[in-house]
């Protein structure tokens, strides 16, 4: 019995949620087309995903096979709205092989867990009783509203886990969420116990990875007492990416925010405090291209002349550093395009937990609260 | 004269002839378990080639009345082998072995029952070649072991313990008692027509392969005994946590379809499952090695450790026992009621007239959380938390066995992210195997550590285990008491118990701590654990 239908994990067979745990083994145990294939059932961890609707599901469960590709897991992916009135929690289950060797079979566990819009809350009960022990469990919260804002469904989801992944690439209100990260941060890694411990990953954070890079690299010539403007372009829904660029760079410098305003759908601008006087920042948006980060302008001194650094995206996978007004040659470093699939598998392995995102964190929520002031 | 066995070598007994007499032979013991039990032993080939299956008393249902009583207990037992074999029916299997049921239909308190039982059996005894051994289980409510005792010995069905041709034995379910004084009054009563030797009371549990493998772990492993002490254990968690509630009911209708309430009402977890269960898997795991694997060794050995635990005063009991009661929460996505819903509504039935909900304030406990101390040399200071609980995320039964964290340098210098301690779990149930996790470097340019894990399962073995009952009544076959409690061991836990159970009824709490169905317990129980720097583990 096979429902190929099923739009989120295709192939997957609806079960009755008592019966998931025998149905992953009975799909595990079933003939392979290779007889001499050897299929071992590998997972390093419990990966929770909640999204929103059938569709945000359907996207995520795209990802799912180079997820576990790289991270073997057993996932239980959840969808809080299925857009039915049904009073109890659906259950579909299928284990994918993919090749390890000639042969060699490596197989992941997966689970879709669906659930009306009035049940939702009952889906942590349903995550509970799927757990696998003595395996850690990381939550990835793969919803469009800020985890901050999310309310006790995340908390209860996140119960088991060590690492809350989300990522604010898309916020609908990206003030509102960023305002709320840093207490958030606080509160959900804080534990009383000295043997548990939990860290929350922003995956926009991850892939502003090689951005960080470039701009110390941009930054390694310029005394930074002498910038005045910083100024960073991006695409559509790439704005707390590059908010999280701008806190970064403040922290690293130590400046006070003092003032913002925010020009909705477009500018948003701060002015910061610097040894050598103001500084202003701008995030502005474009209205075409990817969501991230397109360029950053740095305007600073060189050899006591006025200069502007110019970082661009130029193309897939390469960050260029122009200095404008100089005959400097360009220098561009590489920046792998990772798949969302990669950049979660990289985030799953990493569990240390970053004291410069905090940081950068609590600027940016200073800098939250400047707007809505 | 049996053939000697080498220094060393554990005694292999073989089941002898005999016929086993199941009281309440069609109650639902019988029916789920030893019926089944007994029939996949025929079927492996493991039973005595003579041997008879006698079920005794009243009919508990419809279909015993006005019928054969052989051909009864067949079609009952037909029907519980159908549904609850580890084997399926083989139909040849069958034949052979319904041949070999009886049923004796009568009252536990008539003495002509017994003359009917005892002309019955001897009738069997010829027919089977059987030297009149008898295996005498009580499947029946504790209450009426006393009625069966009195008469089985007054009718002359109890040989001398020292009869080398045709032993008796016999099996005794738990609860042995439902404190100290009536533990001490059942082994009095059994005692009156039974010699020690001649008692097996049964604990299922023990019955496990898990649980026996705890000792060849232990024992037949040259890595974990020298760890097996408080210099290397931080901690041990034992779990019995089961996702059934005390009553079933039928999702169109309501209406209850089993319950265990009428049982389990003013019994609680800590009799049902710590008093015996738990505090008998924990003497296996922290006894002392014994010299040889004889049973009364092994058994002195368990004893020690029960004699070794802490008794608390009522102001330890607060600190360290952790009591709950279920509430209404989802259970494999089905909203379930709570425990006080599930006695209001049994006893609407039993009384067929409504109950008030405000006068159902049941302070039964299904949740027990225990920290718990072995004052030994080995065990010295460090902390067994034992939890069980009815409506728990899921079934699952473990021991785990947590070391000591390395020290906070090297790879755990990072206080914010300590590494997961080194963890040897035995699993009971539902799978039985161990495994084992262990810190690992990811494949990488970078020192990154991970947990592992490494798993064994039963389930390698390829043949499915024998049953808990298929083990454990064997053993009664073959006169091997290992598994089995002795008296001192019985009374040594209820001595531990019973501190426990005194300051709850003096304390006279009407409202326990709560939990949800299809969590893991009260937030009591959390911090009873948190307060020393610890969790609970994700089972």
């Amino acid at each position: 019995m096979s429902d190929t239908a099923n739009p989120i994990l295709p192939g997957a067979v609806p079960v009755p949620l008592e019966d998931v745990e025998r149905e992953l083994s009975r799909q595990l145990k079933a003939p392979r087309d290779d007889k001499r294939e050897v299929v071992q059932l590998v997972r390093m961890s419990n990966l929770v995903i909640y999204c929103d609707t059938v569709e945000a599901a359907r996207q995520v469960g795209a990802q799912v096979p180079d997820v576990v590709a790289v991270h073997p897991a057993r996932v239980l992916l959840l969808v809080g709205d299925n857009g039915t009135s049904a009073t109890t929690i659906h259950a579909a289950v299928r284990v994918q092989g993919h090749k390890l060797g000639e042969h060699q079979q490596a197989c992941s566990e997966q689970v879709v867990l669906s659930a009306g819009a009035g049940i939702t809350d009952r889906l942590p009960f349903a995550v509970r009783s799927l757990l696998i022990g003595d395996l850690p469990t990381n939550l990835w919260w793969a919803s469009p509203q800020p985890p901050p804002l999310a309310g006790s469904l995340l908390y209860d989801l996140a119960e088991h886990a060590q690492q809350i992944m989300y990522d604010s690439l898309g916020w609908p209100d990206p003030a509102h969420g960023v305002a709320a990260t840093a207490t958030w941060l606080e509160s959900v890694e804080r534990f009383h116990d000295a043997d548990r411990w939990r860290v929350a990953s922003d995956l926009n954070w991850r892939r502003l990875k090689y951005w960080r890079r470039l701009v110390a690299q941009a930054l390694e010539p310029v005394d930074v007492a002498t910038i005045t403007e910083v100024a960073v372009g991006h695409g559509p829904h790439a704005v707390v990416q590059a908010w999280e660029l701008l806190s970064w760079l403040a922290t690293r410098v130590r400046w006070q925010v003092q003032a913002g305003k925010v020009q909705p759908g477009v500018e948003m601008a701060w002015r910061f405090l610097a040894p050598q006087g103001d500084v202003r920042f701008r995030i502005r948006r474009t209205e075409q291209g990817p969501p991230e980060i397109k360029g950053m302008r740095i305007r600073c001194m060189v050899d006591d002349k006025p200069v502007t650094l110019d970082l661009i995206s130029e193309s897939a996978g390469k960050l260029v550093i122009r200095l404008e007004g100089t005959a400097a040659e360009p220098r561009t470093i590489l920046s792998p395009d990772l798949s969302l699939a990669e950049v979660i598998g990289k985030q799953l392995s990493d569990r240390e937990r970053d004291p410069v995102f905090r940081e950068s964190m609590q600027v940016a929520q200073a800098m939250a609260k400047s707007l809505l002031a | 004269m049996p053939l000697p066995t080498p220094p060393g070598v554990a005694k292999s007994l073989l089941p002898q002839p005999c016929v086993l007499v199941i009281f309440g032979g069609d109650g639902d013991l019988s029916w789920r378990k030893l019926l089944p039990a007994v029939y996949n032993l025929n079927k492996d080939g493991d039973l005595p080639s003579h041997f008879a299956v006698v079920g005794f008393g009243l009919p508990s249902t419809k279909e015993g009345e006005g019928v054969d009583p052989d051909e009864y207990i067949r079609q009952r037992a037909r029907d519980g082998i159908e549904r609850f074999s580890r084997q399926a029916l083989d139909d040849a299997h069958w034949a052979d072995f319904a041949r070999s049921l009886f049923y004796v239909p009568g009252s536990f308190g008539d003495a002509r029952a017994y003359q009917q039982l005892k002309n019955k059996l001897a009738a069997v005894d010829g027919q089977f070649g059987i030297p009149g051994s008898r295996i005498y289980y009580f499947a029946v409510p504790p209450q009426l072991v006393e009625a069966c005792v009195k008469h089985l010995g007054e009718s002359g069905m109890v040989n001398d313990p020292k009869d080398q041709v045709a032993f008796t034995r016999c099996v005794v379910e738990k609860p042995i008692g439902r404190d100290l004084d009536s533990a001490r009054e059942v082994i009095r009563i059994v005692d009156q027509a039974f010699a020690e030797n001649q008692t097996y009371r049964i604990d299922h549990y023990l019955g496990k392969e898990t649980v026996q493998n705890l000792l060849v772990l232990r024992f037949a492993n040259s890595i974990f005994e020298p760890l097996w002490n408080a210099k290397y254990i931080d901690h041990v968690q034992i779990t019995v946590a089961e996702e059934e509630g005390l009553a079933q009911f039928d999702s169109e209708t309501g209406k209850i379809t089993a319950s265990r309430i009428g049982y389990f009402e003013g019994i609680g977890g800590l009799r049902d499952m710590v008093q015996n269960h738990m505090l008998q898997v924990l003497c296996m795991c922290a006894m002392e090695p014994p010299h040889s694997l004889d049973a009364d060794v092994i058994r002195d050995a368990k004893a020690n450790v029960l004699h070794c635990l802490r008794r608390m005063t009522p102001a330890e009991v607060k600190q360290n026992v952790v009591r709950g009661q279920y509430i209404e929460g989802d259970v494999n996505g089905q909203r379930v009621p709570g425990y006080r819903n599930e006695v209001r509504r049994f006893f609407e039935e039993v009384a067929k007239k409504p109950i008030p909900a405000e006068s159902v304030n049941s302070s039964t406990e299904t949740f027990v959380a225990i920290r718990l101390f072995i004052d030994n040399w080995r065990w010295s200071n460090v902390p067994f938390y034992l939890r069980t609980g009815k409506r728990l995320p899921k079934r699952a039964s473990e021991v785990a066995i947590q070391f000591k964290d390395v020290p906070q340098v090297l790879f755990n210098a990072n206080p914010d992210v300590p590494l997961e301690p080194t963890v040897l779990t035995l699993k009971v149930q539902p799978e039985e195997g161990m495994s084992m996790r262990i810190a690992s470097k990811l494949p990488g340019p970078k020192v990154r550590i991970y947990p592992v894990k490494m798993e064994f399962s039963y389930a390698s073995f390829g043949a499915t285990s024998p049953e808990a009952y298929e083990r454990l009544i064997l053993d009664v076959m073959a006169g091997d008491a290992t598994l089995f409690m002795r008296r001192d061991g019985v009374v040594a836990a209820w001595e531990y118990i019973m501190p426990i159970l005194d300051s709850w009824t003096h304390e006279r709490a009407l409202h326990l701590p709560e939990y949800q169905c299809g969590t893991w317990g009260p937030v009591e129980a959390d911090r009873l654990i948190q307060e020393d720097g610890r969790q609970w583990r994700t089972l």
